[in-house]
Protein backbone atom coordinates (compact mmCIF):
# COMPACT_ATOMS: atom_id res chain seq x y z
CA UNK A 1 0.00 0.00 0.00
CA UNK A 2 1.57 3.36 -0.84
CA UNK A 3 1.84 6.32 1.25
CA UNK A 4 -0.74 7.91 -0.63
CA UNK A 5 -3.37 5.21 -0.26
CA UNK A 6 -2.62 4.53 3.40
CA UNK A 7 -3.41 8.29 3.42
CA UNK A 8 -6.98 8.16 1.46
CA UNK A 9 -8.14 4.70 3.79
CA UNK A 10 -7.29 6.87 7.00
CA UNK A 11 -9.18 10.00 5.57
CA UNK A 12 -11.85 7.72 4.52
CA UNK A 13 -12.45 5.98 7.78
CA UNK A 14 -12.54 9.76 9.81
CA UNK A 15 -14.80 10.80 7.10
CA UNK A 16 -17.21 8.24 6.24
CA UNK A 17 -18.86 8.01 9.78
CA UNK A 18 -19.68 11.28 9.85
CA UNK A 19 -21.17 11.10 7.00
CA UNK A 20 -23.49 8.25 7.51
CA UNK A 21 -24.31 9.99 10.93
CA UNK A 22 -27.96 10.86 11.90
CA UNK A 23 -28.74 13.87 9.39
CA UNK A 24 -29.64 16.97 11.08
CA UNK A 25 -32.80 17.94 11.61
CA UNK A 26 -33.86 21.60 10.69
CA UNK A 27 -36.79 23.69 11.13
CA UNK A 28 -37.36 24.31 7.22
CA UNK A 29 -40.14 22.32 6.82
CA UNK A 30 -43.09 22.30 4.44
CA UNK A 31 -46.56 22.92 6.50
CA UNK A 32 -48.96 21.87 3.63
CA UNK A 33 -46.66 18.68 3.33
CA UNK A 34 -47.26 18.26 6.52
CA UNK A 35 -51.34 19.05 6.65
CA UNK A 36 -51.34 15.28 4.68
CA UNK A 37 -49.26 13.82 6.69
CA UNK A 38 -51.01 15.21 10.13
CA UNK A 39 -53.97 13.15 9.06
CA UNK A 40 -52.75 10.14 11.75
CA UNK A 41 -52.50 12.78 13.91
CA UNK A 42 -56.00 14.15 14.27
CA UNK A 43 -57.78 11.79 16.39
CA UNK A 44 -55.88 12.66 19.37
CA UNK A 45 -54.52 16.30 18.43
CA UNK A 46 -57.73 17.68 16.42
CA UNK A 47 -57.47 19.03 12.72
CA UNK A 48 -56.41 21.83 14.07
CA UNK A 49 -53.92 21.41 16.76
CA UNK A 50 -56.11 21.64 19.60
CA UNK A 51 -56.37 18.30 21.41
CA UNK A 52 -60.08 16.38 21.94
CA UNK A 53 -58.37 15.21 25.39
CA UNK A 54 -56.92 17.52 27.61
CA UNK A 55 -54.11 15.04 28.57
CA UNK A 56 -52.94 15.25 25.32
CA UNK A 57 -51.49 18.36 24.64
CA UNK A 58 -52.41 21.26 21.99
CA UNK A 59 -49.92 21.78 19.40
CA UNK A 60 -51.28 24.66 17.29
CA UNK A 61 -48.68 27.79 17.09
CA UNK A 62 -45.86 25.90 19.29
CA UNK A 63 -42.55 26.50 18.47
CA UNK A 64 -41.42 24.27 15.17
CA UNK A 65 -37.56 23.88 16.84
CA UNK A 66 -39.50 22.16 20.04
CA UNK A 67 -42.01 20.14 17.79
CA UNK A 68 -38.95 18.67 15.91
CA UNK A 69 -37.30 17.85 19.31
CA UNK A 70 -40.43 16.29 20.59
CA UNK A 71 -40.78 14.01 17.48
CA UNK A 72 -37.33 12.91 16.94
CA UNK A 73 -37.22 12.31 20.92
CA UNK A 74 -40.19 10.10 20.66
CA UNK A 75 -38.32 7.83 17.43
CA UNK A 76 -35.17 7.59 19.50
CA UNK A 77 -37.08 7.11 22.51
CA UNK A 78 -35.29 9.52 24.58
CA UNK A 79 -39.03 10.47 25.38
CA UNK A 80 -41.56 7.61 26.51
CA UNK A 81 -44.79 7.13 25.60
CA UNK A 82 -46.56 3.91 23.80
CA UNK A 83 -48.63 5.52 21.56
CA UNK A 84 -46.11 8.68 20.64
CA UNK A 85 -43.22 5.94 20.03
CA UNK A 86 -45.21 3.52 17.58
CA UNK A 87 -46.30 6.77 15.94
CA UNK A 88 -42.81 8.09 15.45
CA UNK A 89 -41.13 5.25 14.92
CA UNK A 90 -42.31 5.30 11.19
CA UNK A 91 -41.50 9.22 10.25
CA UNK A 92 -38.64 9.62 8.40
CA UNK A 93 -36.56 13.74 8.98
CA UNK A 94 -38.46 14.81 6.24
CA UNK A 95 -41.86 13.56 7.62
CA UNK A 96 -40.90 15.40 11.32
CA UNK A 97 -39.75 18.98 9.93
CA UNK A 98 -43.43 19.27 7.40
CA UNK A 99 -45.61 17.73 10.71
CA UNK A 100 -43.80 20.65 12.55
CA UNK A 101 -43.90 23.12 10.21
CA UNK A 102 -47.90 22.27 9.60
CA UNK A 103 -48.73 22.52 13.99
CA UNK A 104 -46.34 25.39 13.86
CA UNK A 105 -48.00 27.42 11.75
CA UNK A 106 -51.43 27.37 13.35
CA UNK A 107 -52.40 29.53 15.84
CA UNK A 108 -53.08 28.23 19.32
CA UNK A 109 -50.07 28.66 22.06
CA UNK A 110 -48.83 31.20 23.43
CA UNK A 111 -45.75 32.79 24.77
CA UNK A 112 -46.04 33.68 28.29
CA UNK A 113 -45.05 38.06 27.94
CA UNK A 114 -43.63 39.13 30.87
CA UNK A 115 -45.25 41.44 32.57
CA UNK B 1 -71.70 -0.61 59.70
CA UNK B 2 -70.00 -3.02 57.50
CA UNK B 3 -71.85 -0.73 54.78
CA UNK B 4 -70.85 2.15 56.15
CA UNK B 5 -67.10 1.17 56.29
CA UNK B 6 -67.08 0.31 53.00
CA UNK B 7 -68.83 3.43 52.03
CA UNK B 8 -65.69 5.56 53.56
CA UNK B 9 -63.64 2.98 51.68
CA UNK B 10 -64.67 3.86 48.78
CA UNK B 11 -64.95 7.62 49.20
CA UNK B 12 -61.09 7.59 50.60
CA UNK B 13 -59.84 5.55 47.33
CA UNK B 14 -61.69 8.35 45.08
CA UNK B 15 -60.94 11.53 46.96
CA UNK B 16 -57.59 11.83 45.52
CA UNK B 17 -58.63 11.94 42.16
CA UNK B 18 -61.01 14.08 42.71
CA UNK B 19 -59.01 16.69 44.01
CA UNK B 20 -57.07 16.62 40.85
CA UNK B 21 -60.17 17.19 38.85
CA UNK B 22 -61.07 20.41 40.84
CA UNK B 23 -57.36 21.61 39.45
CA UNK B 24 -55.36 24.01 40.68
CA UNK B 25 -55.70 27.86 41.37
CA UNK B 26 -54.33 30.52 38.40
CA UNK B 27 -54.24 33.16 40.92
CA UNK B 28 -52.00 30.75 43.82
CA UNK B 29 -50.19 29.63 40.40
CA UNK B 30 -48.64 32.77 38.50
CA UNK B 31 -47.16 33.72 42.16
CA UNK B 32 -45.83 30.22 41.35
CA UNK B 33 -44.98 30.31 38.48
CA UNK B 34 -42.63 33.30 38.30
CA UNK B 35 -39.28 31.34 38.17
CA UNK B 36 -41.02 29.83 34.88
CA UNK B 37 -40.87 32.74 33.04
CA UNK B 38 -37.49 33.07 33.14
CA UNK B 39 -37.28 30.67 30.01
CA UNK B 40 -40.69 30.56 29.13
CA UNK B 41 -41.80 33.79 29.08
CA UNK B 42 -38.89 35.07 26.80
CA UNK B 43 -40.86 34.95 22.99
CA UNK B 44 -37.96 32.93 21.32
CA UNK B 45 -35.66 31.26 23.99
CA UNK B 46 -33.35 29.10 23.11
CA UNK B 47 -32.87 25.82 24.90
CA UNK B 48 -28.50 26.13 25.40
CA UNK B 49 -28.03 22.08 23.97
CA UNK B 50 -29.53 20.68 22.33
CA UNK B 51 -31.03 23.80 20.79
CA UNK B 52 -34.47 24.51 20.02
CA UNK B 53 -36.44 27.18 21.49
CA UNK B 54 -38.76 26.74 24.79
CA UNK B 55 -41.69 25.54 24.25
CA UNK B 56 -45.01 27.59 24.55
CA UNK B 57 -47.16 26.78 27.53
CA UNK B 58 -49.87 29.47 27.50
CA UNK B 59 -53.08 28.09 26.37
CA UNK B 60 -51.26 24.45 26.63
CA UNK B 61 -53.89 22.27 28.35
CA UNK B 62 -54.10 21.82 32.01
CA UNK B 63 -54.24 18.21 32.59
CA UNK B 64 -51.11 17.77 29.98
CA UNK B 65 -49.42 20.11 32.48
CA UNK B 66 -49.83 18.52 35.31
CA UNK B 67 -48.67 15.18 33.67
CA UNK B 68 -45.56 16.69 32.36
CA UNK B 69 -44.48 18.34 35.47
CA UNK B 70 -45.12 15.21 37.70
CA UNK B 71 -43.19 13.28 34.33
CA UNK B 72 -40.00 15.61 35.01
CA UNK B 73 -40.20 15.52 39.14
CA UNK B 74 -39.96 11.49 38.91
CA UNK B 75 -37.17 11.52 36.05
CA UNK B 76 -39.69 9.55 33.40
CA UNK B 77 -38.75 12.57 31.36
CA UNK B 78 -35.72 13.75 31.39
CA UNK B 79 -34.53 17.58 31.01
CA UNK B 80 -31.97 18.96 33.75
CA UNK B 81 -33.35 22.00 34.56
CA UNK B 82 -37.28 20.95 34.15
CA UNK B 83 -36.48 18.03 36.48
CA UNK B 84 -34.66 20.25 39.46
CA UNK B 85 -37.52 22.79 38.92
CA UNK B 86 -39.96 20.02 38.88
CA UNK B 87 -38.31 18.40 41.85
CA UNK B 88 -39.46 21.85 44.21
CA UNK B 89 -42.62 22.13 43.63
CA UNK B 90 -45.85 20.35 45.53
CA UNK B 91 -48.83 18.70 44.13
CA UNK B 92 -50.67 21.78 44.99
CA UNK B 93 -47.86 23.93 43.19
CA UNK B 94 -48.11 21.34 40.20
CA UNK B 95 -51.99 21.72 39.94
CA UNK B 96 -51.89 25.48 40.09
CA UNK B 97 -48.62 27.02 37.71
CA UNK B 98 -51.18 24.27 35.68
CA UNK B 99 -54.04 26.13 35.95
CA UNK B 100 -52.34 29.79 35.38
CA UNK B 101 -50.41 28.39 31.97
CA UNK B 102 -53.92 26.80 30.77
CA UNK B 103 -56.02 29.63 31.39
CA UNK B 104 -53.47 32.11 30.03
CA UNK B 105 -54.52 31.15 26.45
CA UNK B 106 -57.34 28.79 25.21
CA UNK B 107 -56.54 25.95 27.63
CA UNK B 108 -59.35 22.89 27.50
CA UNK B 109 -62.11 24.90 26.22
CA UNK B 110 -59.83 25.70 23.15
CA UNK B 111 -61.06 29.12 22.99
Amino acid sequence: MSDWTRKAVLALTCVVPLALGPAELHADGEPQAGREKAKQCESCHGTDGRSVEPSYPNLAGQYESYLIKSLSDYRSGARDHAIMKSFAANLSNQDIEDLAAWYASQQGLEDLSIK
Amino acid sequence: MPRILSAVLIFAVFLPGTLVALGGDPKAGETKAYTCTGCHGIPGYNNVYPTYKVPKIGGQNYEYLVSALKAYQSGDREHATMELQAQALSDQDIEDVAAYFAALGGGETGK
